[in-house]
């Protein structure tokens, strides 16, 4: 299950979700095992592990990323993601 | 205390290696026992005496964290813990790739070593605490199947990230909700943020570890980090025990918190967060 909103916004306006770097990532899959909001699948082929649910993620959660071992995981910068929350909200109280 | 030393094997990627040689480096330099991860794994009797005597300096080369886990495993007293990849990040020292650590990746691990030293050395400052509060005696309260969340009805300002923030003048104290704490489990281990360090609203003010996960505290407000609970330090569980009172996390002079508010809640408002939130973990 998603969270629908946060602070108001809709989640899926919010682009706040980890980046799998493949270059990197050795699908250890700790990720997946650490994450209880189902962000992440499996998948067969070369890419085993995908970002599948990206509007699960907790907005400005970063934690599965500190359990990567080979330093995969990326997530955009917060502050550019809370002046696009102030922005986003003030549009909707206009609207 | 009596002190040890337990990090990573070092047998899987170069900072690990760089661990293990941070704590050989700091074995010759204070004479503490290195526990042998491999060794403790495969037969923790030979360690169970020391690990009861001993509180551990623990150095995870990267994120997977054997070595914290480990000490979790083991319900090991950690007095420090070092992580060698975010270290590295934070410092701007690329080590070279492979198990042998070369000129950069020794450069990192000197002066690491120079850090942990003077922490251990030095009693950290704690900052100045000037707040002197009441812990909150009314309590809005959630409750879902077992589970009763706490949350008090005044003086307390929430974000979505479950940190809160008690605010008196331009002064606040800061912490983490007891949904929070009761999600997490039996909290081990408590990263203080920096002293000083200027930290935005939804920045990061250190990090806690249970035997269960691992959360990054999410700054509700914007500020100067004044002072931190040193309590926690030797005493973590002070947060499950009581995340509003003694279990605070640090003091801040706020910036501004009347622009901060606009994305903060009220008791009232974080007690249907968490309605939302707890009928999500058991769903």
């Amino acid at each position: 299950m998603s969270e629908t909103t946060f602070m108001g916004v809709p989640r899926e306006k919010i682009p706040w979700y980890p980046t799998i770097d493949y270059d990197k990532c050795n699908f250890c899959m700790e990720c997946d095992a650490f994450c209880p909001h189902q962000v992440y699948e499996h998948r067969e082929g070369d890419r085993k592990l995908v970002v599948a649910n990206p509007n699960n993620c907790v907005v400005f959660c970063r934690a599965c990323g500190k359990t990567c071992g080979p330093d995969a995981i990326s997530f955009p910068v917060k502050s550019e993601i809370l002046t696009l929350i102030k922005n986003l909200r003030t549009e909707e109280l206009v609207g | 205390m009596k002190r040890a030393i337990l990090s990573c094997s070092g047998m899987d990627k170069q900072m690990g290696s760089l661990a293990r040689e941070l704590a050989i480096r700091l074995n010759e330099k204070t004479g503490d026992e290195v526990v042998c991860p491999t060794l403790l794994a495969s037969l923790p009797a030979r360690y169970e005496e020391l690990l009861k005597a001993a509180s551990l300096v623990v150095i995870d080369g990267c994120g997977t964290r054997c070595a914290s886990k480990l000490a979790n495993k083991y319900n090991a007293k950690v007095e420090k813990k070092i992580l060698v990849s975010e270290a590295a990040r934070e410092l701007g020292i690329d080590p070279e790739s492979g198990l042998t650590p070369g000129p950069n990746g020794l450069k990192l691990v000197e002066q690491l070593l120079r850090d942990v030293e003077r922490d251990l050395s030095e009693e950290t400052t704690p900052g100045n605490s000037v707040m002197e509060l009441a812990p909150p005696e009314d309590f809005l309260i959630v409750t879902h199947d077992k589970y009763q969340f706490k949350i008090p009805k005044e003086g307390f300002l929430f974000n979505e990230n479950d940190s809160w923030v008690r605010p008196v003048g331009d002064k606040a104290r800061v912490g983490v909700s007891d949904y929070v704490q009761q999600k997490l489990t039996d909290i081990t281990y408590f990263e203080p943020p920096a002293l000083n360090a200027n930290v935005e609203q939804f920045g990061e003010l250190g990090t806690i570890e249970s035997t269960k996960s691992l959360l990054e505290i999410v700054a509700p407000v914007a500020g100067k980090v004044t002072a931190m609970n040193m309590e926690l330090t030797d005493n973590p569980g002070l947060i499950n025990e009581d995340p509003y009172g003694s279990g605070w996390i640090a003091e801040m002079e706020m910036s501004d918190l009347a622009s901060d508010t606009e994305l903060l809640l009220d008791g009232e408002a974080y007690a249907e967060v968490v309605k939302r939130k707890a009928a999500e973990d058991a769903g």
